[in-house]
């Protein structure tokens, strides 16, 4: 028996149900990893996740291509990022209410405006995002399988997780960024607003996790939307940033930790309910979460016994 | 030599409530090292907080280097040559010596690219050119409280600084430390012809550092001299300025049985300092023990040990012949013990709260307060408060107003009528009339000599030192957690400020 | 203690609701509806018949619970989000004790469902309760994941280990013994008698928030627990007691939502009521007395605007879209208003200098 469970988990299936189920989680959580960078604890990810879903089918269904459907859901989530940005930064209201009430907010909108457009049974069909074949990738055995044949967003993300790391950590805007989370007065003796690079943070959050939702409506499910469909997908990438620390690249292997989970636990369901396996990851960021506090303050009382004592 | 590097012109800045700066008019010469000192809250940090561009004034004008500032934001200063050392470092925790030094402006490679081989190549070159030894790599941290402020003066560098501001620079360094800083300003002085403030309230230091001195109280400046024309015991004078006169408090009675008694006692601060050095007191009743100390010397971690707010290292309290080492605030009180905390806003009340439940506080669980255990006795309740209300002269808007509300004086008297209406054996004031106007500050000062002829054993630390000297029948000085003196009436006002700034001649006395 | 009435939170509050209806109606127009006709629909929906009056009844007795319930956490300054949690596992683990004792009477059998479901929530509560006092962990996020966690083991436990013998119900426990059900007051609707000890924890929670020494240290602890430590509270062991009890609360809405409406547990047992109950206790402020008032006004928009789906044909979903508007309005007031006094305070001082250096002239 172990040897049956061992091949459904180690085959080439799991492999690409993990990266398809990652992906959504991923491009969220690079969002997350701006916000949380800028010192904003953003809870509304699912919401963000939900309207990018949402105004991506609109816009296709509008104009009758995925392309519009993009760049509707690009307008939304800069919209989405200034809308949380004027609450949070601006007004400094708590950014817990306010992301909750984000998440209520685009559920209702979302399901709202779905009904009143597509009536009752919703929408489906609508111009979708293309898959991708690469050529070649088919020859290598187990590799070809995975990572082949995907909706052009997987692959996209790579490209984005590329490029936001890059952008936290190689380029001076995101040193100023991890500056205004970790301590924005430095910022602001050295002459830069903080509260800019929290705008921006807002806004980019916005736009990827509009990204994440285009891909779960115009990929994954090929131009469908469904109400609620973001499915607590915006807390799953809440836990990827807190597991990853917010370093994009382990963000992204924390979202595939997820899509991990989530791929056996469909796979092993004659063994053990996919509901249980699915709570790992959760019970593995809190651990890790107490964790780093534990190790934080020991080294903080390390720190203060190394110092010497102040002698007159 | 004497260009001048910065001038003030009639600088007044206000806060609501508070005027920081009250027209300050002052020039700072081109090359030299100037000091600032002062006492706590008599604004040489919002001054230089001006200059720096993070304050903008209500009122007046800043010349640098003959340009006037017409732009208040730290921008505008650091491309003007001003840099600033602030006393909380201005460093990001989790990034590099290098890094930090070059935040907001970095040197780029390709344009967007952050070019961290050069960040550390251009700080090794500045480590070299000044002689400050920091390793560019290392995580700021890991390092040692010294090591950082080196950071920070190599930022200012960077950054092409001319005018130096340090905000109390050696309040968190060791002697050793403090030398080194020394030899540093001197160095940069000397080769960069740079202009060096100092802001501090060691008086030791602004000798041994300084070419000229201003000293500032209460918002203005009160004059400014060369330092070689001066001496300690002379600025010290000049920062406490001349005694109030008070009309003589009635003091009766004759000390009783010892009620505080401190063995040993040594604390850590909240960055794990040793901030009481294996210190020993003892008060008795009917007594007012003094703590005549410049703040940051121990003074708060003592009251906070003795009083349960803070976990001693080692060492002993007794509160009236029963061990209160260790034990919690709720426990101490029991044993007999009110407090008046030095940080109100802090610890002495809850702004959210009404000035009933401030006055209630500690003691909702009496008996006439509390039926069977449970029930609030809401009306005896607002009927005591509102009696402490009257006798304690608060003047507001009643006192079903939050005490956030009200203004810094009426809030303190609601403190002192809370923990003076235990009737506690024991009690332990800090800054009693901090931000209190001269009318309450009578009124307070007779409450505390009230209690003391009623037997009550006080211990009162304030940074007043008039208040100090007109409440206490014995008054120890503090410098550095340990004991430098102790002093019993008629007080010399000199010699305890000599011995409280820690003057390397006082403790050589004090060893002797 | 006295507290004079806030006219100001009142005044921005109905400022707020009429912002919310007017955007409302701006959506319901842009989507195509007559905004005055589907509001109309949504009175009806409420009150037109025994039944909706019934369902906002009840609904409102889990707004009021569960708000109730997150202000008892927020009084002493900790966040239980995590409700939604301790309430499905009280919910599950009530409905299982219950089928256990279906053999036994009534008198035994509630009483051990609502003690299962009490202590369930409670201990559910007492993890990020402890890792907040001891640990210093973030409450806020430990909650989430446990939420997270929570949902997912009572499916597992519908489907798995007390799945019913019903082949075509595939996530829900057994049906309760009938003798166990709580009895309807109005019939076809979710009102029922758990309305009665609804409003029993209702008042002795406002009681004990409001009236009591213990109610005024809960009070000290959350605005200021440095000074409620200072004034000899024992700041840790309230916190911890008060997280569990809002735990206990959940649980027991849980076993309310079995008893008295679903018979069994599924998922539907709640959709997200803690998050809504927790929106209401927000907008109220975390005030107990105003939640409780909060409570029938959602309850009535929610239940109204199920009845304006069916009668006007308008997406119910504009409740949702109205109410947290009202949440960004109220959260945003205290921001919009502190930028407004920092300016005027800043104009006074420069006035004052200003004046002050008028009379040194003079």
């Amino acid at each position: 028996m172990l040897k049956t469970i061992l091949a459904a988990i180690f085959s080439a299936g799991t492999f690409n149900q993990m990266l398809r189920s990652a992906t959504p989680v991923a491009l969220a959580a690079l969002g997350g990893a701006m916000t949380e960078h800028a010192g904003i604890m953003n809870i509304g990810m699912d919401g963000m996740i939900l309207m990018g879903a949402f105004f991506g089918v609109l816009g296709s269904y509008l104009f009758g291509s995925a392309a519009a459907g993009v760049g509707l859901v690009l307008l939304m989530g800069v919209v989405v990022g200034l809308f949380f940005a004027l609450f949070v930064v601006k007004f400094k209201s708590d950014e817990f209410i306010i992301g909750t009430a984000l998440n209520t907010f685009a559920l209702g909108l979302t399901s709202f405006l779905s009904r009143a457009i597509f009536g009752a049974s919703g929408t489906k069909g609508n111009p979708a995002l293309p898959t991708v074949h690469i050529p070649g990738l088919d020859s290598i055995p187990f590799l070809g399988q995975v990572l082949n044949d995907n909706s052009l967003f997987i692959y996209l993300t790579w490209l984005l997780v590329l490029v936001m790391w890059l952008f936290v950590y190689k380029t001076p805007y995101g040193f100023w960024l991890r500056a205004s989370g970790e301590k924005p007065e430095t910022l602001r003796t050295a002459g830069i607003a903080p509260e800019k690079m929290k705008w921006l943070a807002s806004i980019l959050c916005g736009l990827l996790c509009g990204l994440a939702g285009a891909h779960l409506s115009l990929g994954q499910l090929q131009g469908t939307f469904a109400e609620n469909m973001a499915n607590s997908r915006g807390y799953i990438a809440f836990a990827c940033v807190i597991f990853s620390k917010a370093n994009p690249a382990m963000a992204y292997i924390a979202a595939l930790m997820f899509g991990f989970f989530d791929a056996i636990g469909l796979r092993l369901q004659d063994y053990i309910s996919s509901d249980l396996t699915n709570t790992i990851p959760y019970i593995i960021t809190i651990v890790m979460m107490v964790y780093v506090v534990v190790r934080s303050q020991r080294k903080k009382r390390y720190a203060g016994k190394r110092l010497p004592a102040k002698q007159g | 030599m004497d260009e001048i590097a910065v001038r003030f012109e009639h600088v007044s800045m206000a806060f609501p409530g508070v005027l920081a700066n009250d027209d300050v008019s002052l020039d700072i010469r081109k090359g030299e090292v100037f000091a600032l000192v002062g006492e706590n809250g008599a604004g040489k940090s919002t001054l230089m907080n001006v200059l720096y561009g993070i304050n903008t004034p209500t009122d007046g004008k800043v010349f640098i280097r003959g340009q006037e500032v017409t732009a208040f934001d730290p921008k505008t200063a650091i491309s003007m040559g001003v840099g600033m050392v602030h006393q909380h470092f201005m460093l990001v925790p989790s990034f590099t010596v290098a890094q930090n030094i070059v935040l907001s402006r970095e040197p780029r490679r390709g344009r967007i690219f952050f070019d961290n081989a050069a960040a550390e190549r251009k700080t090794r070159e500045l480590v070299e050119e000044y002689g400050l030894e920091v390793d560019p790599a290392a995580p700021v941290e890991e390092l040692s409280v010294g090591l950082q402020q080196r950071v920070e003066i190599l930022k200012t560098l960077y950054r092409g600084a001319e005018i130096l501001i340090l905000d109390e620079p050696t309040a968190v360094l060791t002697p050793q430390e403090t030398e080194e800083l020394f030899a540093v300003i001197r160095r940069v002085v000397r080769d960069r012809g740079m202009t060096v403030i100092i802001i501090t309230h060691k008086l030791y230091e602004v000798m041994a550092i300084s070419d000229r001195v201003g000293v500032m109280r209460k918002g203005q400046l009160v004059g400014v001299r060369d330092t070689a024309d001066v001496d300690e015991k002379t600025l010290a004078s000049m920062m406490v300025g001349r005694p109030m006169l008070y009309d003589e408090l009635e003091k009766t009675g004759v000390p009783g049985e010892e009620l505080i008694r401190v063995r040993d006692l040594t604390v850590r601060d909240n960055r794990g300092l040793l901030a009481v050095d294996h210190l020993s007191l003892s008060v008795r009743a009917g007594e007012v023990l003094g703590i005549a100390a410049i703040e940051g010397n121990g003074q708060s971690e003592l009251l906070e040990a003795i009083t349960g707010m803070r976990k001693p290292e080692s060492g002993t309290v007794t509160i009236r012949g029963a061990d209160a080492t260790g034990k919690s605030p709720g426990q101490i009180r029991a044993m007999g013990l009110a407090h008046v905390p030095e940080d109100r806003l802090a610890t002495g009340l809850s702004r959210d709260g009404t000035v009933t439940e401030n006055l209630l506080a500690g003691k909702q669980r009496q008996s006439q307060f509390n039926r069977f255990g449970i029930h609030q006795r809401t009306s005896t309740v607002e009927r005591y408060a509102r009696e402490l209300y009257e006798k304690f002269d608060i003047r507001g808007a009643g006192t079903d107003v939050t005490a956030g509300s009200m203004s810094g004086g009426n809030m303190q008297k609601v403190v002192i009528a809370r923990e003076f209406s235990f009737d506690a054996p024991v009690l332990i004031v800090a800054q009693p009339t901090r931000g209190v106007d001269v009318g309450a500050i009578e009124f307070i000062h007779g409450q505390i000599i009230d209690r003391r002829n009623h037997g009550c054993a006080i211990l009162l630390c304030s940074a007043d030192l008039d208040e100090v000297f007109r409440l206490s029948d014995r008054i120890i000085t503090l410098y550095e957690g340990k004991i430098t003196g102790e002093f019993t009436g008629p007080f010399s006002k000199e010699e305890i400020g000599y011995r409280m700034t820690g003057s390397r001649q006082a403790e050589k006395e004090a060893a002797v | 203690m006295k507290k004079r009435f806030n006219w100001g939170y009142l005044v921005s509050l109905l400022i707020s609701v009429l912002l919310a209806f007017a955007i409302g109606a701006v959506i319901l127009v842009i989507a195509g509806f007559n905004p005055l006709e589907a509001y109309a629909a949504m009175v009806d929906g409420a009150f037109s018949n025994a039944r909706h009056i019934g369902d906002f009844l009840e609904y409102a007795m889990v707004l009021c619970l569960t708000g109730l319930a997150c202000v008892l956490g927020s009084r002493v300054g900790i966040f239980n989000v995590g409700g939604e949690g301790q309430l499905l596992l009280g919910a599950v683990v009530s409905c299982q004790v219950g089928v256990w004792l279906a053999g036994y009477s009534a008198w035994i059998a509630i009483p051990a469902a609502a003690l299962a479901a009490m202590a369930v929530g409670g201990f559910y509560a007492l993890i990020p309760g402890w890792l907040k006092v001891k640990v210093k962990v973030n409450e806020v996020i430990t909650t989430i994941m446990l939420n997270t966690i929570a949902a997912s083991i009572c499916q597992y436990l519908a489907k798995g280990p007390w799945k019913n013998a019903n082949k075509n119900m595939v996530a829900a426990t057994e049906k309760l013994d009938p003798r166990f059900w709580f009895k309807t007051l109005i019939p076809g609707s979710g009102l029922s008698t758990a309305i009665v000890a609804a409003i029993v924890i209702t008042f002795l929670t406002w009681y004990v928030m409001q009236k009591t020494s213990v109610g005024y240290e809960m009070k000290l602890t959350g605005q200021n627990p440095r000074f409620a430590f200072f004034s000899g509270i024992k700041t840790d062991k309230i916190v911890i007691v008060c997280m569990v009890i809002s735990g206990a609360m959940c649980g027991l809405v849980g076993m309310f939502r079995v008893y008295g409406v679903e018979h069994l547990y599924r998922s539907s047992i709640s959709n997200q009521y803690y998050f809504e109950g927790l929106t209401v206790a927000m907008i109220a402020h975390y005030d107990p007395v105003t939640v409780i008032f909060l409570s029938f006004f959602f309850a009535v928009l929610k239940i109204g605007a199920q009845g304006m789906e069916l009668s006007a044909g308008v997406p119910n979903q504009i409740y949702l879209i109205i109410q947290t508007v009202i949440i960004f309005f109220m959260a945003a007031e205290s921001g919009i208003f502190a930028s407004l006094r920092a300016g005027s305070q800043r104009r006074k001082a420069r006035a004052d200098i200003r004046r002050k250096e008028g009379e040194g002239h003079a």
